[in-house]
């Protein structure tokens, strides 16, 4: 049951608060997912906001939600009319009816420049099946992608590449520019692979036949394998450079926008390396996943396995 | 897991008997919910998403509780 206590405390809030969210944790530290995303949208649309700290207040935490009719944190109040959660909040901003109860101009985006290649096209293509239903890109807060068939939304943000039309929604429209989608081969099949120069650099992961194909077409890149000289002499890739004293003294004079692999038995001592170089300032560090034990496994037998 | 789906499944039935619900759950008692019904008519999202939380807000209280959140909650009317 909401206490009275605890319901004045509450109308009071929203009513000195033209703009209040209630969140875990605070606008500069949000804790949860969700009132960040809500957080990051509050910034964008550059109104002056107030956030409570439901952790810091069980009786809060429970009573808002009580108060609200509402089950879930963050919970956005403007003039008093509670507006909604995350979702909805993503919503009315992306078609423009949150800068409007904000009272704030609905600045348009530019749309992207992006690039499809010839295997996406097609894939693109063969996979429409004619419903209406427009492609749409999402690029979460964290750079997840998710590229699908949906309907079309208010205040989408349209752009055409390679005679393909991709829908975008405001805020992923703005991490988008410079995107490319290519279609690789992966040893699951096909797959869409995303590039994107707006992402902060973090260790990606290459396949082995992925890698073999780089060899195939003389794509320039340096390839690294830090296992000891005792696994080495079991198995090796010719193209491998050891990662010793040698090794990483001519790794660190290489220039930063290099693409860099990192390998090791089973991938996971050369994702350690991986991470460790990236903090070095190199824009593009791969792992071999699954390192030599798959190359032998997927791209050259004559390679032992151990 | 796929008891708490059930039990949310059950507990929107009741409380909109004639609803087409779709559950997914995804890890750590995070779902997705879709429900269609003609009862969404005329009401916006705020109204629409506040009876289907109603219907299993009892699923969603205290730390402990089997729904931890819900990543999407689509309502829509057929």
């Amino acid at each position: 049951m909401l206490s009275d206590t605890v319901k004045t405390q509450l109308d009071e809030l929203i009513k000195k608060n033209k703009v209040l969210l209630f969140m875990k944790g605070n606008k500069h530290f949000p804790q949860c997912g969700f009132s960040a995303q809500v957080v990051q949208i509050l910034k964008e649309t550059g109104v002056k906001f107030e956030t409570v700290n439901v952790l810091q207040d069980p009786a809060v935490r429970d009573g808002i939600k009580e108060y609200s009719s509402w089950p879930t944190i963050p919970q956005l109040y403007v003039d008093g009319e509670f507006i909604g959660g995350c979702d909805i909040v993503k919503e009315m901003y992306a078609a423009g009816d949150l800068q409007k109860k904000l009272g704030v101009e609905d600045k348009p985006v530019a749309p992207p420049k992006i690039t499809l290649d010839e295997g996406a096209v097609k894939a693109i293509k063969g996979a429409d099946e004619g419903s209406g239903d427009v492609l749409r890109l999402e690029i979460g807060p964290q750079f997840q992608y998710d590229l699908y068939f949906g309907p079309k939304k208010p205040g989408d943000v349209e752009v055409v590449a390679g005679g393909v039309t991709v829908c975008f929604d405001k805020q992923s429209a703005k991490k988008a520019d410079g995107l490319s989608v290519s279609w690789v081969e992966t040893p699951d099949g096909g797959a869409f692979r995303i590039d994107n120069p707006n992402e902060p650099a973090r260790v990606k992961s290459l396949s082995a036949p992925e890698l073999k194909k780089w060899m195939d077409e003389g794509k320039a890149f340096e390839l690294f394998d830090v296992r000891t000289d005792e696994e080495r002499a079991i198995a090796k890739v010719d193209r491998a450079r050891a990662l010793d004293g040698e090794g990483e003294e001519a790794l660190l004079a290489l220039a930063k926008d290099t693409p860099l692999v990192f390998m090791c038995h089973h991938g996971m001592r050369s994702r350690n390396a991986a991470e460790r170089i990236l903090r070095e300032g190199f824009k593009q560090v791969y792992n071999l996943e699954g390192g030599i034990d798959a190359w032998s496994q997927k791209v050259d037998a004559a390679v032992p396995r151990y | 897991m796929s008891d708490t789906k059930e039990s949310i499944r059950a507990a929107i039935l009741e409380k909109i008997p004639d609803a087409d619900v779709v559950v997914d759950a995804g890890s750590g008692g995070h779902f997705t919910i879709q429900v269609v019904s003609p009862v969404f008519s005329g009401k916006n999202m705020v109204e629409s998403q506040r009876l289907v939380y109603g219907a299993i807000a009892h699923l969603m209280k205290g730390d402990g509780a089997p729904v931890h959140a819900v990543d999407k909650l689509t309502t829509k009317t057929p």
